[in-house]
């Protein structure tokens, strides 16, 4: 005990062992890496004919060309959104998994207003299409938290057969209304110019929207942890018995979550075709992204900056792993998401390396016991 | 046209049709219905199946046999619901972020294999793979309206309605089958019997395996004959969508996958007719099961609010 | 001489958190005896009777049965070797018969299939036998709690079980089903079985007990012959030291006359078709405690979730917290009214176990003002009232980020009790507030709630346990099967077989007598 420490006899202690919790979880998630990337290895040694060179690509490849990391920059960012929705939901304990529906019918907002005259500013027109789809995002992913909620339906059967009806909307409407004949699959007019987002920096294209998506998930940091209403999600995500006994009402938690994680899906789904694309491809743009947002949130504990950090390091490992498609084609890039595979495993598993961490508790303990 | 569409709906094609799309639902259903009795939620299913799918496909191609590749399929199965029992039981992880994440990356790891295979991301389809037939039932197939429906079906087909049967007996007449569904209702008295939970929960996670294998290889190996990207596009959620509407009613369950596979069936008549747009024609599947979902789940609702409750 | 059946030699058990729950205990049962063990709730009778089970491998020492050293590797080999015990929480299958509860684990088969007929001709014939009157074809979820313990029983007779344990199974029934248990052990032990019986009621122990066996803190203080132990005796050797009973000596105010915290008018509430609460009136005023007693099941469960809020079925009547008609209202707008509740679920309703402690000790009024800045949670603020409320409820605990969950019993229970205390409301509906828990923290719960009353709040004690009910109300209702079946204006002047009278049903009160509830 320093002099310092004036606070009461119930603060926390800040132990550098891992019987912190927060530093075994760290511990726990470098492991987990590691047993993933040497897993991966064993797979590469088995599949090409170069391993070390094919993980060292993969590892440090996206360094290489300020290019490749920029495009880890640019796609990060979106997918990072999508992450975040998934963790205001699973925070709440929902398992509403519309995400990757939004996403998608979203994305028939944001090509028809951004491929529409509206208005010739180039500042303006990006940010109603931002608003079309967080307003149409918020609103559609109500629905399955609210069956669930009043009604108790299986939210997360209902939330994939939306997806799958949503799908089906979007090409209908992306066909009928704003269909282009110029190409082969269906697909929308090109964007006007004004709608696209330009950078600020472009050697690492860093757009506005990479600043957006920081200003989000501090916002959601904030939220999760200081407010009453991250305080109510941790109650209902814990244990929703206890929550409702509690007073805090389950109906209108998961609504307030299901619309910011439908506005964060709005967001997501912008950024991607408003800097990705210039033109909207219902079967192509979006597909994969809502449900991809679920692992990152696994992978980030359902923390916004975790998720952040995780949505980065995946983009690398696919960056990484599109570099040695190119030069060593025997290696699909698909085998990053064996790398995600593994860790979320692991690093879910409660008992993975508790001994470890028990063998240390006991050990401070007989130590505490001793004085 | 409509009337093409209504003479469509009543013939016996139709009704064909129907058996067919109906066994990997069913598959999926039973799957999710025996997991469920020893009290566990499987919904992985849908990941199970692509794997089967995949994996039943490849061991065909590399043995030369469509059985063999039917034992790959559900050996495949099997080794996801262990791993899933071990993550879960052994290591303390939440079962269902395990089965959200095999879900998640189910797509993803069959394309590698695939790639890794094929050099293609898309379907077998440049393999050349023995494949499992159809049986002709003699007598039976030449008796006119029945003859139809009752024969000529896909192999694994009958397999799945010998299950269905076997399946009813094996969980309400045997002993095993009581300790399971003692194990779903009350863990601590099945325990205090004498019973090993944790074994018979295993038990009826590789049954569940098993059954949702055979609903992937017959996609694959008996009904399509390839292996296909994103062939299994949400047939493992109508199974346990099923599961919910059963409320551990055995034949309420099959009824439900039944009804769904009329859906996918009227599905797939109106998107070879020009008057609907197909991409709503689409979705006509997902959109019955939602909405027969949340009837089901408004009508519990009401019961619940009027006093019905039953302790189980 | 009669000869030894079981036998303990210097059975340790240390659990792998480092909690020691039994030291070196030596017990000897003789066979055709009713043996009682008895000890407060946490001084490790459980865990012995887990030992002896076969639930739990003993860390050290032998358990010796039959002249056979066992080897459990579970309750199954117990079971096998003819142990049978009832625990004290039903393990029965509500939606089975009463055959398929009887034979889960041991079916008598016929090939493959169970054999039904065989079954329940054994069962039926078994009930018979020992006078059971039970109709084995009928669904578990239809008996009443009495009935359900004989199925429990009859579960380890089917089995051949000649040591039979008995964990507190007087729990749930009246005195007069009490009574009629007793009658059926001892016609066991007339037929040779032997009987261990876990309790820590004492009169019941000292009515029907051979032998007794003391367990304080996971010691054995010794066993004695029913005969040679006085009530005063054996209580010292369970706690050490007198009982504190008489809470009735710390109530201050006797004056009842205050305003009423809780009035309830005519409730009514069906399900399945039947009443489960039948046209029940009473009141609560500022400064007392109204207790609720009855056998569990009998509609006290549904009554508290009415009066909460939690209830999802309708129900009709009045429901009036502190002056306001709050039928309308969800749980927060009633806490808003000044409510506050300890719940019976303490780890299923009362905390989020993987929480740390002071998030636990705020949930039920983490909107309030003096804990919260204007957008943020004032963290501060939390702190200072957490560790306010970990020192004067003496919460063991090195920290309040400690995770709840890592908490004894006793100490989790008081989180639950501080919290609702720091409401500082003016109705408390505590629900069995110290079920389960060490008896230090029950009299530290039991203190705490006289000192709310005394303070002016009003208190609905519902609680299964006669003792708790008789010595901290000033008034007591006895529910049965949905209805109030007496009304008792003073509680210091009833006794446990009156009250057993009404809980059992066997007495029932006129509607004028049953009006005063109301306390108009």
């Amino acid at each position: 005990m320093t002099d310092k420490n004036t606070s009461s006899k119930y603060s926390k202690e800040y132990k550098l062992s891992i019987s912190n919790p927060k530093l075994f979880d760290a511990i726990k998630m470098a492991i987990a890496i590691l047993i993933a990337l040497a897993i991966t290895f064993v797979i590469l040694c088995l599949i090409s004919k170069d391993p070390i060179n094919a993980l060292k690509t993969i590892l440090l490849g996206p360094l290489s060309k300020r290019r490749y990391i920029g495009a880890v920059i640019e796609s990060f960012i979106s997918f990072a959104f999508a992450g975040l929705a998934a963790g205001v939901l699973f925070k709440a304990g929902g398992f509403n998994m519309g995400a990757e529906g939004i996403f998608i019918i979203t994305g028939a907002v944001v090509a028809w207003i951004a491929s529409s005259p509206v208005t010739s500013s180039p500042i303006l027109h990006p940010i109603l299409c931002y608003l079309g789809a967080m307003l149409v995002g918020g609103i559609l992913m109500i629905l399955p938290s609210f069956l669930k909620a009043k009604f108790g339906t299986n939210e997360m059967v209902v939330s994939l057969m939306l997806n799958s009806i949503y799908a089906g909307v979007t090409a209908y409407i992306v066909r009928t209304f704003i269909a282009t004949q110029q190409r082969g699959s269906v697909s929308s007019k090109d964007y006007l110019a004004s709608a696209r987002i330009g950078y600020l920096y472009e050697p690492l294209r860093i757009s506005a929207c990479f600043i957006l998506l920081i200003i989000v998930t501090i916002g959601l940091y904030l939220m999760m942890n200081k407010t009453k209403l991250g305080y109510q999600m941790r109650l209902a995500g814990v244990n929703p018995k206890f929550a409702e006994y509690s007073g805090v009402s389950a109906f209108r938690l998961s609504i307030t979550t299901a619309v910011i994680a439908g506005v964060l899906c709005g967001m997501g789904s912008t950024t991607q075709l408003l800097t990705q694309t210039s033109y909207y491809t219902p079967a192509q743009s979006l597909v994969g992204i809502g449900f991809s947002g679920m692992l990152l949130s696994m992978l980030g504990k359902n923390n916004p900056i975790g998720i952040v950090i995780a949505a980065f390091f995946i983009k690398y490992l696919e960056q990484g792993a599109a570099i040695l498609y190119f030069v060593d084609n025997a290696v699909p890039s698909e085998i990053v998401s064996i790398v995600e595979g593994i860790i979320i495993m692991l690093i879910s598993s409660q008992y993975f390396l508790r001994r470890l961490r028990e063998r240390q508790l006991l050990k401070e303990g007989l130590e505490e016991h001793a004085k | 046209m409509l009337s093409s569409i209504f003479s469509t709906l009543f013939s016996m094609r139709f009704l064909v049709t129907i058996v067919r799309l109906a066994t990997p639902i069913v598959f999926a259903a039973i799957g999710t219905f025996i997991a469920a009795q020893s009290g566990i939620g499987n919904i992985a299913i849908e990941s199970i199946m692509t794997f089967a799918a995949l994996a039943s496909v490849l061991g065909s191609y590399l043995s030369g046999s469509a059985w063999v590749g039917v034992l790959f399929g559900i050996g495949i199965g099997i080794v996801t619901v262990m791993l899933i029992a071990f993550f879960s039981m052994k290591m303390g992880a939440n079962a269902m972020l395990i089965m959200i994440a095999l879900n998640t990356f189910a797509d993803a790891v069959a394309i590698f294999v695939l790639y890794l295979v094929t050099g293609e991301k898309g379907t077998t389809a440049s393999l050349t793979t023995p494949v499992l037939g159809s049986i002709d039932i003699p007598i039976i197939k030449d008796i006119p309206i029945l003859g139809e429906i009752l024969s000529g079906q896909y192999v694994l087909t009958y397999l799945c309605w010998i299950i269905v049967i076997l399946l009813f007996i094996f969980i309400y007449k045997t002993p095993t089958g009581m300790r399971l569904r003692a194990c779903g209702l009350n863990a601590d008295a099945a325990r205090t019997a004498g019973i090993n939970v944790e074994k018979m929960r295993v038990l009826s996670l590789v049954l569940s395996g098993i059954f949702a294998a055979l609903g992937g290889i017959y996609l694959s190996l008996n009904y399509l004959k390839i292996f296909s990207r994103g062939m299994v596009s949400g047939q493992g959620w109508m199974g346990v969508a099923a599961n919910g509407i059963s409320a551990g009613n055995y034949w309420i369950l099959i009824l439900s996958a039944l009804i769904f596979a009329i859906f996918r069936a009227v599905s797939i008549i109106f998107s070879s007719n020009s008057a609907i747009p197909t991409d709503l024609v689409n979705a006509i599947p997902y959109l019955a099961v939602f909405a027969i979902l949340t009837i089901v789940s408004i009508v519990n609702y009401y019961r619940v609010k009027r006093g019905h409750v039953e302790e189980q | 001489m009669s000869e030894t059946i079981l036998k303990l030699d210097n059975v340790t058990k240390v659990y792998p958190n480092g909690t020691v729950a039994n030291r070196d205990i030596n017990m000897e049962f003789e066979k055709g005896e009713i043996h009682s063990i008895v000890g407060e709730n946490g001084a490790g009778k459980s865990t012995l009777m887990k030992v002896i089970f076969g639930i739990e491998r003993p860390s050290s020492g032998t358990v010796t049965y039959k002249g056979k050293e066992t080897d459990f590797n579970s309750s199954m080999d117990a079971i096998k070797a003819g142990i049978g015990m009832v625990h004290q929480h039903f393990m029965l299958i509500p939606s089975f018969s009463i055959v398929d509860n009887i034979i889960l684990g041991d079916e008598p088969k016929n090939g493959i299939f169970i054999d039904k007929k065989e079954a329940a001709k054994r069962c039926q014939e078994l009930s018979d036998k020992y006078n059971f009157e039970l109709d084995v074809n009928a669904k578990v979820s239809t008996l009443s709690v009495a009935k359900r313990q004989k199925v429990e029983i009859l579960k380890t007779l089917y089995r051949n079980a000649e040591l039979i344990i008995l964990d507190e199974p007087t729990s749930v029934l009246t005195p007069q089903e009490t009574d009629k248990l007793f009658d059926q052990l001892r016609s066991f032990k007339e037929q040779g079985h032997t009987i261990l019986f876990i309790s820590h009621k004492l009169e019941e122990v000292k009515k029907i007990s051979d032998k007794i066996s003391v367990i304080r803190n996971g010691v054995s203080k010794g066993t004695y012959l029913n005969e040679e132990l006085t009530m005063q005796q054996l209580t010292n050797l369970i706690i050490g030291r007198d009982l504190d009973n008489d809470m009735n000596a710390y109530k201050t105010n006797e004056d009842f006359h205050g305003e009423k915290a809780l009035q309830v008018k005519d409730l009514y509430m069906e399900r399945n078709g039947k009443p489960v609460l039948d046209h029940m009136s009473f009141a609560v005023k500022a400064g007392e405690i109204l207790g609720i007693a009855g056998v569990e099941g009998n509609g006290q469960q549904e009554l508290v979730r009415c009066i909460t809020g939690l209830e999802e079925t309708k129900y009709t009547g009045e429901i009036d917290i502190c002056g306001n008609v709050v039928n309308d209202l969800k749980i927060k707008g009633r806490r808003n009214l000044g409510m506050a509740y300890i719940p019976e679920d303490r780890m299923g309703d009362g905390i989020a176990g993987a929480l740390p402690i002071s998030d636990n000790l705020i949930s039920t009024y983490y909107d309030r003002e003096d804990i919260n800045g204007k957008i943020f949670m004032d963290t501060k603020a939390i702190r200072k009232t957490s560790e306010d409320l970990v020192d004067t409820f003496a919460v063991k605990t090195k920290s309040i980020d400690t995770s709840v969950n890592s908490l004894s019993g006793g100490n989790i229970q008081k989180v639950v009790v501080a919290r609702e205390y720091n409401t500082h409301s003016k109705f408390m509906i505590a629900e069995q507030p110290t079920h389960g828990i060490d008896i230090g923290s029950e009299e530290f719960v039991h203190h705490k709630l006289i000192e709310m009353r005394n303070a002016g709040a009003g208190i609905l004690l519902v609680s299964a346990n006669l003792n708790e009910v008789m010595s901290l109300s000033d008034r007591i209702i006895v529910m049965f099967d949905g209805q109030i079946a007496g009304y008792f204006p003073k509680a210091q002047e009833v006794n446990e077989s009156e009250l057993g009278m009404y809980m059992l049903g066997a007495r029932h009160q006129t509607p004028e007598e049953i009006g005063g509830a109301l306390n108009d």
